[in-house]
């Protein structure tokens, strides 16, 4: 019997988690890290991510992937699945949005405040983990499962305080999750009689979970330095998301990881801003889309595509596409000629030098001569990422080593060579459970994980 | 649940020698299939797509929808090729020192070369190359 640390990556499109074994971080084996299969329930797709959303419909609550579908079923009638939780919870003001009424387009009702989905949801994904936990042959032998949960690192702002209602928010899960068990995970959702019967009632009694907070910034550098003998002291972490590009610094002293505050740089474009870059690009070049049903369509089309789209001018420089028995082409150059995208390279450029003189000084004055610069998120492939951390990489001490965005050991022949392909998506729940306590930025204690204690309920399907 | 399931059907049924035992347990607590299933799963789609454009470069009434479906096709086999950890080895055009092992030669030639020319890239996963670079002999540089 083992003891086991379990991270949840909330993450903005999806959630993921993962867990490594009590001292995994001394004693590294690549072969222990559990990426668990929390989308497992779904019929279709990666078994390792679960869908951020909820569908408030007619009569009933949608998770996951039957939110989303069923969201895209009645977009013509201005209904919305609530999706980007972690944009919420990352407001300086996280109550006062809380107590919000969700918006006509997601709740048509008006039944629930932002809070009650957002509970809804976190029940759904708490549920999700304990399948997944119960169903890995090694998490389930757990004698006892930490959890902890992964954030930016500029919701420090406000530090504890933000910490507590995010802990409040899953004790609140935790209880509605007890309460509705496996019927969170069905294809059907939920009643909403049901929720508005039981939600209340558990919320009344609901207890903060016992969790930590890594700082997504501190799980990437341990992801990067664990099992290496000279791991750096170092880390500087570029992280572009979909809605906010995050500069943020982490440095060793002694066996902990402290955050550089004075690094800490945050902006508002992101990957959403290059999709919409990418889609003017492409309107404005589409001379034949006239009306306004035609340039619609055509930016569904490529809201639609446009994972593949940037995957293909990220990685082969251009991407093509059809439409109408039309053949639409855009390129990175196409791209970099864009005023909107100029300005946003300007500012990355100048964010990541202030970063950057920041992280350097430290390391400087506690007599370090490197500095890891790691990009990660799905900015982690853009080209313009890698040549800006290349090119600031200069001959000057402390030096600037550029870390891939997947360390060698998830090559691991353990992995038979397919943890690599995934390992971005899940890089940041996999570096939350292997780094060690004294990484993290607010402790939690310790949930038992034996079946039914509480925490997450060990229960095999 | 996937891993549950596959986990059950491996699992060996009445007493055998504990070490053999654990042997064949191992596969059971391996992530790799399930990882590859993911992998798979978001590959799938490009592949697919990579499918229908091969039969729009065949069908294509001329050249220029001939060229898009073929670049539509490059890049969706791309996508999928990157989807399941696949990279590619060498630089279409670049001259490298003749290694038997390392490269595929395509000419015919009574000698080996000492230099080729990388006619078409190699694909490489985990380490393990499944197709080697084409190459074919290098010219010599003409001196001005």
């Amino acid at each position: 019997m083992t003891a086991w640390t379990l991270c949840i990556d909330f993450g903005t499109a999806y959630s993921k988690a993962a867990a490594a074994p009590d001292g995994a971080w001394a004693r590294f084996d690549p072969a222990a890290v559990r990426p668990l299969m929390i989308g497992a329930h779904e019929p279709h797709g990666n078994a390792f991510l679960l869908d951020s959303a909820i569908f408030v419909d007619d009569a009933r609550i949608l998770f996951g992937r039957a939110a989303i579908a069923r969201a895209d079923a009645l977009a013509g009638r201005k209904r919305m699945a609530l999706k980007s939780f972690k944009t919420l919870l990352s407001v300086s003001d996280l109550d006062r949005a809380l107590n919000t009424n969700a918006p006509l387009s997601i709740d048509p009702h008006r039944l629930f405040q932002m809070r009650d989905l957002i509970v809804l949801y976190l029940a759904y994904l708490l549920e999700a983990v304990a399948r997944a936990s119960a169903a890995d042959p090694l998490l389930a032998e757990a004698s006892r499962v930490s959890l902890r949960y992964a954030a930016p690192a500029w919701r420090s702002g406000d530090g504890a305080g933000m910490h507590q209602s995010i802990v409040r928010l899953f004790g609140e899960a935790e209880a509605f999750r007890q309460a509705a068990g496996k019927k969170l995970t069905a294809a059907e959702g939920l009643a909403i009689s049901a929720v508005r019967t039981l939600l209340p009632k558990v919320m009344e009694s609901a207890r903060p979970l016992d969790m930590g907070l890594i700082f997504e910034a501190t799980a990437a550098a341990a992801y990067t330095s664990v099992g290496l003998d000279d791991g750096g002291s170092h880390f500087i972490v570029v992280d572009m998301g979909a809605g906010t590009t995050d500069i943020a610094a982490i440095a060793r002293v002694g066996s902990r990881m402290i955050e550089l505050p004075d690094a800490r740089v945050t902006l508002k474009q992101a990957g959403d801003f290059i999709d919409q870059i990418i889609a003017n690009r492409v309107l404005d070049g589409a001379k034949w889309a006239r009306s306004t049903e035609q340039k619609t369509e055509l930016w569904t089309l490529l809201m639609r595509q446009m994972r593949d789209i940037k995957e293909s001018v990220f990685e082969d420089g251009k991407a093509v596409l059809r439409h109408q028995g039309r053949t639409i082409a855009i390129s990175l150059r196409d791209i970099e000629k864009d005023k909107d995208f100029r300005a946003f390279y300007k500012s990355l450029v100048d964010a990541y030098v202030h970063a950057l003189t920041a992280t350097r000084g430290d390391a400087a004055m506690r007599g370090q001569r490197e500095v890891q610069a790691i990009p990660v998120g799905g900015g982690a492939a853009a080209p313009f990422i890698r040549e800006l951390i290349k090119k600031k990489a200069a001959k000057q001490t402390p030096r600037v080593v550029p870390r891939p965005a997947t360390p060698d050991w998830a090559h691991d022949r353990a992995f038979e060579g397919n943890l690599a392909p995934v390992f971005p998506q899940l890089a940041i729940s996999i570096g939350g459970a292997l780094a060690p306590d004294a990484m993290l930025a607010a402790r939690g204690g310790f949930s038992p994980a034996a079946a039914g204690q509480t925490g997450i309920g060990a229960e095999r399907d | 649940m996937r891993a549950a399931a596959k986990a059950k059907a491996k699992n060996p049924k009445g007493s055998r020698k504990k070490g053999a035992a654990r042997k064949r347990a191992a596969p059971a607590v391996s992530l790799a299939a399930p990882l590859a299933e993911a992998a798979w799963a978001e590959a799938d789609a490009a592949l697919a797509q990579a499918l229908v454009e091969a039969d729009e470069a065949r069908s294509a009434k001329d050249e220029g929808a001939r060229a898009a479906a073929l670049d539509m096709l490059l890049l969706s086999l791309a996508r999928a090729a990157r989807r399941r950890g696949m990279t590619r080895i060498g630089e279409i055009g670049a001259r490298e020192s003749y290694d038997a092992k390392r490269h595929n030669l395509i000419d015919s030639g009574a000698r080996a070369p000492k230099t080729v020319r990388v006619a078409a890239r190699g694909v490489s996963r985990a380490g393990q190359v499944l197709a080697k670079p084409r190459v074919v002999r290098a010219r010599k540089a003409r001196v001005a």
